[in-house]
């Protein structure tokens, strides 16, 4: 039982939902799948007095648009997308994210759009506050960040954990965004502020509608980690997600996206490193350069007891061992094409 | 007297469920769960309340033939669906096949995590009827057993779907 009351409608369509948000305003809040939503309305980090539902809301299943693009609906199921044939075939990377989302309870009714829209992860903060941890954090409205004392106000160290964001960011996908206006088409990176207090940039009343990712171009590799300690039900300690396009005539890298998720307030792409592994051959030596780079480059939050030092590590290691596999898949698909 | 100013508490509404194949009519508020209506409205205290946070996997129970979380799922939501719990495993007090297997191979110790396990390895085996060791572990990957007694686990949905695990405890 939740331990306060409030509101549920189910409107029809996404259109509806959009237009009665807006006109209940900022106390109504969208549930989509619920699994991030229903446990934060339980320890009280969101205390909504309306939820619009989108459940039974109809989808339509993954499919390629005129241009090649994957065009995926925000509503579809995890569990929908990890077992697509056509997203296993378009973008086997996303596939594999959803795969490594929680468990299999949760993969059957979270949704693409709900797994990007989910709340920033702390210790401190995703506690009951009825016993020892009594005090709000700035995140809910308090004076103080007690996970980091000596933070400056209003700076919340909480971080983005969704499996699938960084995944989106190195295929650089585009989502449309549905609000009181209408429909806006834009890159994934513009979802996030990387402020931990308020991480996504869609304004009450505005909701992801489609995900788009672009068709992959020929001698395309891609990598992905989901570091954790269990290796199920779990978020991610780091994740890493890389995308990487080889030259025709050998493993010379021409274009690469890495993507860095669940160390920061948002997903980060790693724009010095990928700059200096264009034009470079991708041989093992210089893979592990590359991932010294990375780790550098990278400035992880400290969070659920993993240290910075110990998350940069984790990231050098599993963006080795990632980046292999890239060139791996890349060199693969070559060999596939020359036959 | 209602303080003038104080919002109206969301009226209860009506929804119908089929529960084990019975059609179940309840009265709850939004804000109820399910596994409160199946407990607390329908009595069926099989489906256990373990960390009513989604961490646990104790409260799986199958909805629309899927397997979900009832601690988190809200009751609202459920309106017109179906709904099978562990006690759907076994027919006029006999126990059905997985659970005989899980009692062959010993593979319950305190309990409490096993009617979520049954649920999961049910809606496993139903779509897949001879599950490898990797898709076992990973269709139960939502399930915590503390006693951390998997290999019995794995061992009886192994020996359910006739693969070569023979009765332990026969």
């Amino acid at each position: 039982m939740i331990l306060f009351d409030f509101e549920h409608e189910s409107p029809s369509s996404t259109e509806a939902a959009v237009a009665r948000l807006n006109e209940v305003g900022e106390e109504a809040r969208f549930l989509a799948g619920g699994t991030d939503m229903i446990p934060n309305m339980r320890i009280g980090i969101v205390k909504p007095e309306c939820l619009i539902s989108l459940t039974s809301i109809p989808y339509a299943p993954p499919a390629l648009d005129a241009k090649g693009w994957l065009e995926i609906d925000a509503l579809t199921r995890l569990s929908e997308i990890e077992h697509s044939k056509l997203v296993g075939d378009a973008a086997p990377m996303l596939a594999a994210s959803a795969h490594s989302v929680a468990g299999n309870q949760i993969r059957q009714v979270a949704t693409l759009g709900g797994n990007l829209c989910q709340e920033t992860r702390c210790l401190y903060l995703n506690q009951k506050h009825d016993f020892q941890f009594v005090e709000p954090c700035f995140k809910r409205g308090g004076d103080c960040c007690y996970p980091f004392p000596k933070n400056k106000k209003n700076v919340c160290w909480s971080v983005y954990m969704s499996d699938i964001a960084p995944v989106l960011v190195a295929l650089n996908a585009e989502v449309s965004v549905l609000g009181a206006g209408g429909e806006v088409r834009l890159p994934i990176a513009a979802l996030f502020t990387g402020d931990g207090l308020r991480p996504h940039t869609l304004n009450p009343g505005e909701l992801i509608r489609r995900i788009h990712i672009p068709p992959a171009p020929s001698h395309f590799g891609w990598g992905y980690h989901k570091s954790t300690v269990r290796g199920g039900l779990e978020f991610a300690t780091a994740l890493m997600a890389v995308a990487l396009e080889v030259r025709a005539n050998g493993l010379v890298c021409s274009d690469a996206r890495i993507a860095i998720g669940a160390v920061n307030e948002g997903p980060v792409r790693l724009d010095k490193t990928e700059a200096s592994m264009k034009g470079l051959e991708l041989n093992p030596a210089n893979l592990r350069m590359l991932a010294d780079q990375a780790s550098q480059e990278v400035n992880p939050l400290p969070h659920h007891g993993f240290s910075k030092p110990y998350l940069r590590d984790n990231i050098r290691v599993h963006l080795k061992r990632t980046l292999a596999l890239a060139v791996e898949r890349a060199g693969t698909r070559m060999k596939e094409d020359r036959s | 007297m209602r303080d003038a100013t104080a919002k109206a508490r969301p009226a209860p509404r009506l929804i119908t469920l089929t529960i084990n194949g019975e059609v179940r009519e309840v009265m709850v508020r939004p804000r109820i769960m399910l596994l409160e209506v199946i407990r607390d409205h329908v009595g069926l205290t099989g489906t256990k309340d373990g960390c009513e946070s989604g961490t646990c996997g104790a409260c799986t129970v199958l909805l629309n033939g899927k397997p979900v979380l009832a601690c988190i799922t809200l009751a609202v939501e459920c309106d017109g669906k179906t709904v099978e719990t562990v006690e759907s495993l076994s027919e006029g007090g006999r126990l059905g096949d997985l659970q005989e297997a899980f009692l062959d191979q010993g593979a319950t110790q305190c309990g409490f995590c096993t009617p979520g396990i049954l649920m999961s390895a049910k809606a496993l085996l139903k779509s897949n009827p001879k599950p490898t060791l990797p898709e076992i572990k990973k269709a139960l990957e939502g399930n915590l057993c503390r006693c951390t007694g998997y290999n019995a686990i794995v061992d009886a949905i192994l020996q359910v779907s006739d693969q070569g695990v023979a009765p332990l405890m026969k």
